[in-house]
């Protein structure tokens, strides 16, 4: 048994056992308003023969788009991607995808839809029967020949998916997030189906590319793992696991490999680096743009979830138990934690989580006095600046040129995300108003109010 | 709704041929002799000089109703064609959406009755001495009424296709033409059909108004329900006009449920959400002709092999290479984007040259004089309209609210307001006329009720359908809360139905505008009532020829229809779709 943790290899020569491979790729896209968004950064993975790769990551992570460049739905923007050592010219002919959403067409009945997988073959009627009907009996679909896809169950529908990708006789089996659209049974036998299909090898399938959120699910299934970390996309662990089959969640080894894939991604989420200098409470200091740090995208009512949460459950200490307690996945959680770290509530000395006393201040006061509180965490936050000067100056601002200043400042990051949250904790701090109508960002009204009465009062 | 067990268990009944296959056969061949039969007519010789006398004896109506139940058809299919070429390219290439997007945005507010004229004589020019001339001019008048909504509909069902499904069907490589018939048909098949019904009821209208025309002083009649019609009342013969009457009524009631219901309760499965529809459409027909055998039996024995010998046939030239694999390359698509280059060059060329020579007319022709008093007309059309409009949403808002709010009324309010709206009621104004000359109602305002007449019923069903979508638990809340009267409407009925209201005010304008050039000057026996009105000055150049006034005018009454589209609907649309979209 060995586990090996190796970092993100940088250009490696080609490849002979690889059925695809993925080449110093770099993916832009192209946002509103003329913007750039890095969604892969220097990507290298290979896919070998034989093996079940799984590449975790949060959402936004762009492990999507990695998927999509490896099948030939997308280019890249710069780098290359290979099938078998020749340069991929179009659609991946090796590879077949099973999507999230099962991306079945409803006005086709199951082996209707599952015949789409032949389309691109030149097969006679008997001959794609026959095709139809064998990959139908080796997914478990009997008897569902003629019902549509609105009529069967989710786990039904997936498998209508899987067999739909089979049927096209791929060497490479693509999973995209295939299992997190279906109740927790449902999935965990569709993936020890998988797992015994590839191992079988009673098709042509050789390899299996999953694209997954789930820790568990990943150590359950690969032989290896790749982590991806967020904005830009890039590798961060390279991991083994030769655990035998079937693998058992709270086998030793297995439970090691989960933690050692949570450290990773904890770290990389919530290093534990000195917290800078605050800045003077309450007014922006300067506009510098150096060492700006993003939050995370989540909203306040989750913060305030979570600390509650942690209020009522001393107990609950690290963030794989708040996961658990929450039913959010590890990649959810993490970001709820790391919102309420950067806003003081609490502090993550690795994976713990622990009250701030500004943390138990908050979560014992009345509702104004959290305003008031959360107000001026919010005024600490060096990207808030980013707005609270405009309207410090001024009474409105567009939300355009705030997009323009944060996309400058956090170039990695979705402005447009980015500046939803802002908006939606500047709203419940009381600092700021949005008018979707206009797209202005104004100063709240009270505040105007009163300035108006105070001028008045000037003026009388 | 049907649960998956009865579905398995009919799979297992071995199908066969039953009577309902002979009534089939026998309609389909019925079908094509009626096409044969009435097809023949449209090819005769026609001198313009010496009309095709149409006779107002009641037998013959049966033989006119077919007439243009044909024309109908015919000018459906060039539609349907159009739809999907034009709607295709716009959704798969930007440069051609740049230029078709806006094109249709324009056409569709053209006031297609003005250009009659025109095409007429183009067409006439293009078959000399054939009725084929006249009869293309009425197919192309209920063309271009119908068409751009329904290429705007598959334009806009194409690129609203959900990703994930467009990206399965990229990764199983179909080619382009799988592709368009395993997914994008499907997927637009539902908005395809309910915006065909639509466009297909509003070209009644052009059907009727079409077949009797005065051009360059000439009285043309071609023969079918709307000439007969005209002739009856030319002749005062009432009884005829009646009869007239009742068979457009019976023709129209006919295609709704012998056509239209039961595509759409077909086209119920091709819904794109994946829960089962709680009140799927239903049709007796559709019922009925799903028991046929015959088509199965033809796809079993006839196209099954067919396509089997094609893909043999395919392999072995496979094998002897003789179709190198990869034949669609880099050259290929070259030689297509020069073709379509050249084509679009030859169309700008045209159009600028069209443009030109119309511009060069109207300036020699029309003075400035005259130009600000087409305005004026123009604004005292548009001034009928936005009456027209406001009274309609008056009268119609409150009783449409209340029939929503009885379902067993609504069931039958609905489709009625539907075929109120495809009735052709340009067919009934001489009686109204009638009625205004003895009562000594001025047309300048009567006009307005003839207006209404054809196009009050888009607010009626459009009003119907908001009402009947407002959710139960947003009604249940309200009355919680206590709310009635107009508290209850201020806060829930009226911002809920605001979005269907824009939709069916906006095309009830559209309607109007066109109507205005029939219902401005209208004629009874030899009495011709004649408002002031953009729509009576178009419909009186039309009928003398004068080419550069009807260019001007048509294009002054363009102008106000765009503008209003611009300045007010396009704005009324995007306020309810952000404020009041139930979601």
């Amino acid at each position: 048994m060995t586990t090996v943790l190796t970092p993100s290899p940088a250009g490696t020569a080609i490849d002979q056992s690889a059925i695809a491979e993925l080449c110093n790729v770099t993916k832009t896209y192209a946002v509103a308003g003329g913007r750039e968004l890095k969604v892969l950064d220097q990507i290298d993975l290979a896919i070998h023969e034989g093996e079940l790769l799984a590449l975790l990551g949060q959402s936004g992570s762009g492990k999507s788009t990695l998927l999509r460049c490896l099948t030939g739905l997308t280019t890249p923007t710069a780098g290359r991607v290979l099938a078998y050592g020749k340069v991929l010219e179009g659609i991946n002919p090796y590879a077949s995808i099973v999507f999230q959403t099962f991306a079945l067409y409803p006005w086709l009945t199951v082996e209707q839809n599952v015949a789409v997988g032949l389309m691109s073959k030149l097969f006679t009627r008997a001959e794609k029967e026959a095709a139809v009907e064998k990959a139908i009996d080796l997914i478990g679909l009997n008897n569902y020949h003629d019902a549509y896809p609105r009529e069967i169950s989710g786990g039904m529908r997936q498998r209508v998916g899987i067999a739909r990708a089979l049927v096209a006789e791929p060497k490479i089996l693509c999973l995209d997030e295939a299992f997190s659209a279906l109740d927790v049974l449902t999935a965990e036998n569709l993936r020890n189906e998988v797992v015994t299909l590839w191992k079988e090898q009673a098709t042509t399938l050789k390899s299996i590319f999953m694209v997954t959120h789930n820790i568990e699910e990943a150590v359950e299934m690969a032989t290896r793992i790749c982590v991806l970390f967020p904005h830009p996309g890039r590798l961060g662990l390279v991991m083994g696991n030769n655990l035998a089959y079937p693998r058992n969640p709270n086998d030793s080894e297995f439970q090691r490999l989960v933690n050692v894939i949570h450290e990773t991604i904890t770290m990389q989420a919530l290093p534990d680096h000195p917290p800078e200098p605050a800045s003077v409470s309450g007014r922006p200091v300067s506009k510098a743009r150096t060492r700006m740090e993003s939050i995370p995208t989540v909203p306040v009512g989750r913060i305030l979830g979570l600390l509650s949460i942690l209020h009522d459950h001393p107990e609950l200490d690290n963030i794989y138990d708040i996961a658990n307690e929450i039913g959010k996945d590890y990649g959810e959680t993490i970001s709820l934690v790391k919102a309420a770290e950067i806003l003081e509530f609490v502090d993550t000395p690795k994976d713990e989580v622990r009250f701030t006393e500004l943390g138990k201040k908050f979560i014992n006061a009345d509702s104004d006095t959290r305003k008031q509180i959360f107000a001026e965490q919010v005024q600490k936050l060096r990207l808030f600046h980013i707005i609270l000067g405009y309207l410090e100056v001024q009474e409105e601002i567009e939300s355009e040129t705030v997009l323009r200043d944060i996309s400058t400042a956090l170039p990695y990051e979705n402005a447009e995300n980015v500046l939803q949250t802002m908006i939606a904790w500047g709203r419940y701090a009381g600092l700021m108003d949005y008018d979707a109508n206009t797209q202005l960002l104004s100063r709240p009204e009270e505040e105007v109010e009163k300035e108006e009465g105070k001028k008045e009062e000037i003026a009388s | 709704m049907k649960s998956t067990a009865t579905q398995l268990g009919a799979a297992q009944i071995k199908r066969t041929f039953s009577w309902v296959d002979v009534i089939v056969l026998l309609g389909v061949f019925g079908l094509l002799w009626t096409i044969l039969h009435f097809g023949r007519g449209m090819v005769i010789q026609f001198d313009e000089n010496q009309s095709p006398a149409i006779s107002t004896d009641i037998r013959s109506i049966p033989y006119y109703a077919g007439r243009t139940v044909l024309r109908m058809w015919l000018a459906f299919v060039f539609s349907l064609l159009f739809t999907f070429s034009v709607g295709y390219a716009a959704a798969k290439s930007r440069a051609a959406r740049a230029v078709i997007l806006p094109a249709l945005d324009i056409l569709q507010s053209v006031p297609v009755l003005g250009f009659l004229s025109i095409t007429v004589t183009g067409f006439m020019a293009l078959f000399p001495g054939s009725l084929l001339g006249v009869e293309c001019a009425s197919i192309f008048a209920i063309f271009t009424g119908q068409v751009w909504n329904m290429a705007f509909g598959f334009y806009h069902s194409l690129v609203t296709i959900p990703k994930d499904l467009q990206e399965a069907a990229t990764n199983f490589r179909l080619s382009l033409w799988q592709r368009f018939g395993t997914l994008e048909v499907p997927s637009s098949m539902h908005s395809l059909i309910w915006n065909s019904m639509m466009s297909f009821g509003g070209g009644w209208f052009f059907v009727a108004q079409s077949e009797a025309i005065t051009v360059l002083n000439k009285n043309i009649k071609l023969p079918g329900l709307g000439s007969f019609m005209a002739t009856a009342v030319e002749n005062g013969d009432n009884t005829a006009a009646v009869w007239a009457i009742v068979a457009m009524l019976v023709v129209i009631i006919a295609s709704d449920q012998l056509i239209w219901r039961p595509l759409l309760a077909w086209a119920d499965k091709f819904k794109i959400e994946l829960v089962e529809s709680g009140d799927a459409p239903k049709s007796w027909l559709y019922t009925f002709l799903r028991r046929v055998y015959i088509f199965e039996w033809i796809d079993e024995k006839i196209s099954g092999p067919l396509s089997d010998a094609s893909i043999r046939l395919k392999k072995a030239l496979a094998r002897l290479e003789i179709i190198p694999a990869h034949s669609r390359g880099a050259a290929g698509r070259w030689v297509s984007r020069l073709l379509f280059g050249m084509l679009a060059l030859w169309v700008v060329y045209q159009m600028i040259v069209g443009v030109m020579a119309a511009a060069h007319a109207v300036y020699d022709h029309v003075s400035w004089h005259q130009f600000l008093r087409l305005c004026f007309l123009g604004l005292l059309t548009m001034g009928r309209v936005a009456t027209m409009t406001i009274l309609a949403t008056l009268v119609w808002t409150p009783i449409g609210v209340w029939i929503a709010s009885k379902p067993n009324v609504a069931r039958f309010a609905q489709p009625f307001a539907q075929i109120a709206a495809s009735f052709p009621v340009n067919m009934t104004f001489p009686f109204v006329v009638g009625f205004l000359v003895a009562a000594h109602i001025s047309i300048n305002w009567g006009s307005i009720v003839l207006i209404a007449m054809g196009t009050q019923w888009y607010i009626l069903f459009n009003v119907i359908a908001g009402a009947m979508a407002i959710p139960n638990d947003l009604k249940e809340a309200a009355t919680t809360y206590g709310l009635h009267g107009w508290s209850l409407w201020r806060t829930l009925i009226l911002p809920a139905i605001f979005p269907f209201w824009v939709t069916g005010a906006c095309t009830a304008a559209g309607g109007a505008w066109n109507a205005s050039i029939v219902a401005e000057l209208a004629t009874w026996g030899h009495t011709t009532l004649k408002a002031e009105g953009l729509g009576a000055y178009i419909a009186e150049v039309t009928q003398k020829g004068d080419t550069p006034m009807i260019i001007c005018s048509i294009a002054v009454m363009c102008i106000f229809v765009v503008i209003t589209n611009k300045l007010l609907w396009r704005r009324l649309y995007e306020h309810a779709e952000k404020r009041f979209h139930l979601d």
